[in-house]
């Protein structure tokens, strides 16, 4: 049965059909990445608290950086990652890539390191390195708290992590600096909070993307988490600490003015919807 | 460690690489047939004992090494010199269920693409990406790049950079990004302020949404950020509404998830859970 016809003002505006809603999101989406209009972004504290956890890692132990993300969180995760990698070679610090799940993850993190190593002139197992996907999920952390090279086997690209430069001295947890979680899963936090922060008072970080970060502020409320990136936006807030302003800026200037679309939209709804009910006759979108 | 040592003289080092594969062709048919004659040997109610009691062992062995006292430097106990071989042999057994996976797609989809059921299309797309994948992934790591990797590559390199870069990943992105269309179209659609809760709830997701964004802090930029009113800035109120407001709620699904998650994992352990294996059998 069809949706019956609008007849008044207020159902009108209740009820504009979806595909108008789609273009016009899409037409602000556009209008943003040709004709962006730059706005300013000023670094939130948790953001802050990320970079600061990079830059206070020992110059002798590692940063692990988490991928565990694929390409349907790539917008807000990639540039989360390529904000930690630049901020690790700013500061000289080392750092390897690991990924538990989805395996995804690893490969495009591998693109992104390389393509800021050239930048600094980095080199393969010496200033970073890639783990590569492991699985087993607390398995391989619980495994890897106690002996990393037995732990982690090979590399990316097939090579036993011990043989690599930067590996040279690293046994097990207590040789790494930092975790940084890039994630767009929920369950990873847990899992390294459970098995590593805890237990070895290893430092966390974390980035998620902007739906799944209000339920880790209880993490960073207690200081398990020494900073977290939410989303775009705190991809973007690193960006600018790095210097670095590049997709999550983008992206922030095409968000704001798609959430501007989107709360415009909910308020007209409900513009109608309260019409039409002062007029006695509530009708249901 | 005795047990570190017994499983290094059980399973020593391959000498070759021919010799390493010789192993693991051992190994998977040993595993076979130790799993085949177990299930012949076994009836119903043996599986599920023996099925019940592997689980009871894992999980006491996890729980005692937690939660029992350690001492020493590094601070240790008896179990702990063991977390590491067992984590490892878990995490080798739980590879398998890759395998499993494999296998059952390529089951069903085999299935769909000989008897040419509806959608048989589908399983044929399956196929040709599952192999595709498979062949050019497997030929790019066994191609040995140095790194980072020369300017010009070799073809099979450039089809898998392809078939990764160019499908698979724009592909899901693709797929994920259709929300923003359907959330915007049915956050209009369906959220009214019908109740005072809702309104609460509305006036939330606005400072948020609004807070969150460069835009917002772009809006109440007139306030001096040092100033004592810098608080009613639209970026401050989403971040407090986020802190204050979001974090002791989310504290308290936590909690719940947690004793939910122990009772949950009490029942798994001690194979009380229905649903499963057992009650399927049984």
């Amino acid at each position: 049965m069809s949706a019956p016809q609008p007849t008044t003002l207020s159902d009108r505006i209740q009820q504009i059909p979806r595909h108008y809603v789609y273009l016009l999101l899409a037409g602000v989406v556009v209008w943003q990445l040709l004709f962006p209009i730059r706005l300013p972004i000023t670094p939130s504290v948790p953001t802050r608290g990320v970079y600061d956890a990079v830059a206070a890692v020992p110059d002798d132990k590692l940063i692990i950086i988490t991928t565990d993300w694929d390409a349907s969180t790539q917008a807000e995760t990639g540039p989360q990652t390529q904000a930690v990698i630049h901020a690790c070679f700013q500061n000289h610090k080392k750092f390897v890539i690991m990924n538990l799940q989805p395996p995804m993850g690893v490969k495009l993190a591998q693109d992104l390191a390389q393509e800021a190593a050239a930048e600094y002139g980095a080199v393969y197992g010496v200033d970073y390195a890639n783990w590569g996907y492991k699985y087993g999920y607390e398995n391989v952390l619980m495994a890897m708290a106690k002996n990393i090279p037995n732990a982690i086997g090979d590399d990316f690209y097939g090579k036993p992590v011990g043989e690599l430069p930067l590996m040279q001295g690293v046994e097990d947890i207590h040789a790494i600096g930092l975790v940084v979680i890039v994630t767009g899963l929920s369950a990873m936090t847990e899992m390294w909070v459970g098995l590593i922060q805890g237990p070895y008072n290893t430092p966390l970080a974390a980035a998620y993307t902007a739906v799944m970060a209000p339920i880790y502020y209880p993490y960073l409320d207690s200081d398990q988490l020494k900073g977290m990136l939410v989303g775009a936006k705190g991809a973007a807030e690193l960006e600018a600490m790095v210097d670095r302003p590049g997709k999550a800026v983008a992206i922030m200037n095409v968000q704001s003015w798609a959430h501007v679309l989107i709360i415009a939209l909910i308020l007209l709804g409900n513009l109608g919807y309260l019409f039409a009910r002062g007029r006695g006759g509530e009708r249901q979108p | 460690m005795w047990f570190s040592r017994l499983l290094q003289r059980l399973f020593p080092p391959a000498p070759t690489p021919a010799a390493l594969y010789l192993y693991l062709a051992l190994a998977v048919v040993g595993s076979i047939v130790i799993i085949v004659a177990l299930h012949r040997l076994l009836g119903p109610r043996g599986r599920r004992w023996l099925i019940a009691f592997v689980t009871f062992i894992a999980g006491l062995f996890f729980g005692l090494e937690y939660f029992y006292p350690v001492h020493g430097d590094p601070a240790k106990n008896f179990l702990t010199d063991w977390i590491e071989p067992v984590s490892v042999m878990l995490t080798v057994v739980g590879a398998f269920t890759v395998g499993l996976g494999i296998y059952s797609l390529l089951q069903v989809h085999g299935r769909n693409l000989a008897q040419r059921r509806p959608g048989w299309h589908n399983s044929l797309a399956f196929f040709l990406a599952t192999f595709a994948m498979l062949v050019f992934g497997m030929w790019e790591h066994y191609l040995h790049l140095p790194q980072p990797p020369p300017e010009v590559v070799p073809w099979p390199k450039g089809i898998y950079e392809i078939l990764f870069n160019g499908l698979f990943a724009p592909l899901q992105a693709a797929t994920f990004s259709l929300l923003a269309f359907y959330i915007a179209s049915a956050a209009y659609r369906a959220f009214r302020v019908r109740t005072g809760e809702a309104a609460l709830m509305m006036a939330a997701a606005f400072i948020v949404m609004i807070g969150q964004v460069p835009v917002g802090a772009w809006l109440t930029s007139f306030i001096p950020a040092d100033s004592p009113a810098a608080f009613f800035r639209l970026e401050m109120l989403g971040e407090w509404v986020l802190r204050w407001l979001n974090t002791p709620a989310q504290r308290g699904i936590i909690f719940g998830i947690a004793v939910g998650a122990l009772a949950m994992s009490l029942r798994i352990w001690l194979s009380l859970e229905r649903g499963t294996f057992f009650s399927e059998q049984s």
